[in-house]
């Protein structure tokens, strides 16, 4: 389907519904279709779901955990590529989305691990041309994230190859410390951990927004499952001495930089980035608690996790368009006039993302922090504070957005002649209407994730008792 | 007509540390130049070098599918940039003589940013030998680790010494090239093979990528 959709992607609408009504097929097919029946394709070909399937040579297995986060790869997918049909049409987004999104549940079945590592790294290549604008200088961002992600891929490779060597000699624990080490930093690398954080903000704050919403949640969101797997797989690794210590203090730092540095930038990009970069930490911070409760954290904070980003995205980009693609304080000074929606989509959305109540961040930050007062109180505060530093950064992009007009020569903020620029059009207002209800919504009734993460952390067994 | 067994039976006394100082030398290059035919060529040359030492861990058959594949990088690379250079010629065609005498003299004058990339390059490389001594890489040899190390140490250098696309990408294929020398002796498939060889291709593809819409971006800007 990625490669129909390229072809037709010089009709923007088809190519976006497209992309959007194979994403959504397949997110609620995985959830609805049985595992072990057999199941009618077109042509009279039956397939069960839960069946072995070999690709070269390699056993793509679908379990009953993988239904839930295949799905929410999918339908995370579906909602960006249904937002960037109105706010970013003419992207490559959707033929290269849909390609990550095959990599990215390969990356999920496959059996053994180091091929999901290598499957990782190709989604990390097909991302660098998503977030790529048309007619725009090369993004940092795209670059720097190919980059982190090669340089993971060594430490999970050599880190299989060590524990093959460990079980056929027990006795060498060296192999295990080895792992245990490479792995860390692997994925501390792939998840943008401080100090490896760097490709975060520049992911979210150059290239297209929705592209780089669609790497912090789709494509992380796969890593952190693939985590999981491994954590999974390999159980000593959570019991590894100080594991968890470790897990804990670094989500902490990254709390620490992202609250510290998100109220200081001057440009909205980035901020999406440093709200990125606090939820992944409050996310380390929940998994380091090792147990159910902290896995359930971990996993409704993921599920949360896009509905706020990828609000704040859209309307990144709905005022980026109508600035040049600056999105600096100077360059934004009384658009939100001009773009009440795309306005209304960024704060609703920075407002979720740093954990406001009523919001889907709410519900994940709020729990993780009553889970941690009564043992760690300092590293809860911390956590409500970070949540403020978004908040100040977008109380500040909201300042610049509502400078009201002086006088009719001040033409920074007069609105366009140009019809295309005044209107945001109503099915681009439906769509903002429609993302916020749901947005809003999710905050208001968390139960329904809240129980799914519950059931999610019911399949792992790693943690302590 | 030899065959490629019989081409690399006659240069096999080279697959040791020859090779080792052959890619050490273009890797060195690729840190030091800002030269892209100078650059592309090194890169050719250490695709070389590298197949040669994997002659000694892996088929032959196979060694020559990855050095295939890492030469036809280097085309992907080679033709982005000369058509870069094509358009900036073309743009830069008013040029007065002068400058161009002035860039020749340039050329031959080495400035604090090759300095620094040289002693910086100098550094690694010293780093690389004393890793490759302390900490030899299991499953290969002492002289395969070096190149090992060299190769992930400059690729390294390289990424973290430049933001151009093209640097980046030269520096993450370097890296590869060195995690493939070692990793070829530990996982032997031919998917993983497979994979890498995909893997360095779509590099070479989002590098030639991101270059051309530099310049697209950057004559756009110079038209407005």
């Amino acid at each position: 389907m990625a490669g129909i959709v390229y072809i037709v992607l010089r009709w923007s609408s088809l190519a976006a519904l497209l992309s959007f009504g194979t994403a959504l097929a397949l997110g609620v097919g995985v959830v609805t279709l049985p595992l072990d029946q057999p199941v009618q394709f077109g042509g009279g070909r039956q397939i069960a779901l839960g069946e072995t399937v070999v690709f070269f040579g390699r056993e793509l297995v679908l379990e009953q955990a993988d239904r839930m986060t295949m799905a929410f790869l999918f339908l995370t997918a579906a909602g960006i590529f249904l937002l960037a049909w109105r706010f970013t049409p003419h992207s490559l987004l959707f033929p290269m989305g849909l390609g990550m999104l095959s990599l990215l549940s390969g990356a999920l079945l496959i059996q053994p691990l180091i091929y999901a590592a290598l499957l990782i790294e190709i989604a990390a290549a097909f991302s660098v041309f998503a977030l790529q604008g048309e007619g725009h200088a090369p993004t940092r961002g795209g670059l720097r994230y190919l980059t982190f992600t090669t340089m993971a891929l060594p430490g999970l490779l050599v880190t299989h190859w060590l524990l093959d060597r460990y079980a056929l000699t027990p006795d060498e624990t060296g192999l295990l410390g080895a792992s245990a080490v490479l792995l860390t930093i692997s994925f501390a690398l792939l998840l943008g951990a401080v100090p490896f954080h760097t490709w975060v903000p520049a992911v979210a704050g150059e290239g297209v927004p929705l592209s780089g919403v669609f790497v912090l949640t789709v494509s992380n969101g796969a890593t952190w499952f693939l985590l999981l797997e491994f954590l999974e797989t390999y159980p000593w690794l959570s019991v590894y001495p100080r594991f968890e210590d470790l897990l804990f203090a670094v989500g902490l730092v990254m709390v620490i930089l992202g609250g510290a540095l998100a109220p200081a930038q001057r440009r909205l990009g980035p901020l999406v980035g440093y709200a990125a970069l606090i939820d992944s930490g409050a996310t380390l911070i929940a998994l380091g608690m090792n147990s159910r409760v902290g896995v359930t954290l971990t996993f409704l904070a993921l599920l949360m996790r896009p509905f706020g980003l990828s609000l704040m995205a859209a309307g990144l980009s709905g005022l980026r368009s109508r600035s040049d693609g600056d999105d600096g304080w100077d360059a934004l000074r009384g658009l939100g006039w001009k773009a009440p929606w795309s306005t209304a989509a960024l704060v609703i959305g920075g407002l979720a993302a740093s954990g406001l109540p009523i919001s889907p961040g709410f519900a994940s930050r709020w729990a993780l922090c009553r889970a941690l007062a009564p043992s760690s109180p300092g590293a809860a505060l911390l956590l409500l504070l970070a949540g403020i530093g978004v908040m100040v950064g977008v109380w500040r992009g909201l300042f610049a957005l509502l400078v009201r007009p002086r006088s009719p020569e001040d033409r920074s903020v007069v609105p366009s002649r140009n019809p295309g620029d005044a209107s945001e059009g109503w099915l681009t207002r439906v769509l903002v209407v429609l993302a916020v209800l749901g947005c809003l919504g999710i905050g208001v009734f968390p139960q329904t994730l809240a129980t799914l993460a519950a059931r999610l952390a019911e399949s792992y067994t790693f943690f302590l008792p | 007509m030899p065959t490629l067994v019989d081409l690399l039976a006659r240069i096999s006394f080279l697959a040791a540390m020859p090779a080792v100082a052959g890619i050490l030398v273009t890797a060195s290059l690729l840190v030091i130049s800002r030269e892209w035919r100078l650059n592309v060529m090194s890169l050719t040359l250490q695709y070389f070098f590298v197949v040669l030492l994997l002659t000694r861990l892996i088929r032959l058959e196979v060694a020559a599918v990855k050095g295939l594949i890492g030469w036809m990088v280097c085309m992907v690379l080679y033709l982005t940039e000369r058509r870069v250079d094509m358009l900036r010629g073309q743009e830069a065609s008013a040029n007065s003589e002068n400058e161009v005498a002035s860039r020749r003299h340039r050329r031959w004058v080495m400035s604090a940013r090759t300095s620094f990339c040289l002693l910086a390059g100098l550094m690694v490389s010293v780093a690389a030998y004393t890793a490759a001594l302390r900490l030899p890489l299991p499953e290969v040899p002492r002289d395969i680790s070096l190149a090992c190390f060299l190769l992930a140490g400059l690729g390294l250098l390289l990424i973290g010494l430049s933001e151009s696309p093209m640097q980046v990408g030269m520096g993450l294929l370097t890296f590869l090239s060195g995690f493939d020398l070692f990793y070829v002796a530990l996982e032997p498939s031919l998917a993983v093979a497979g994979l890498l060889g995909a893997v360095s291709f779509l590099i070479a593809l989002a590098a030639a990528y991101l270059r051309v819409a530099e310049v697209a971006a950057g004559s756009e800007e110079r038209t407005l």
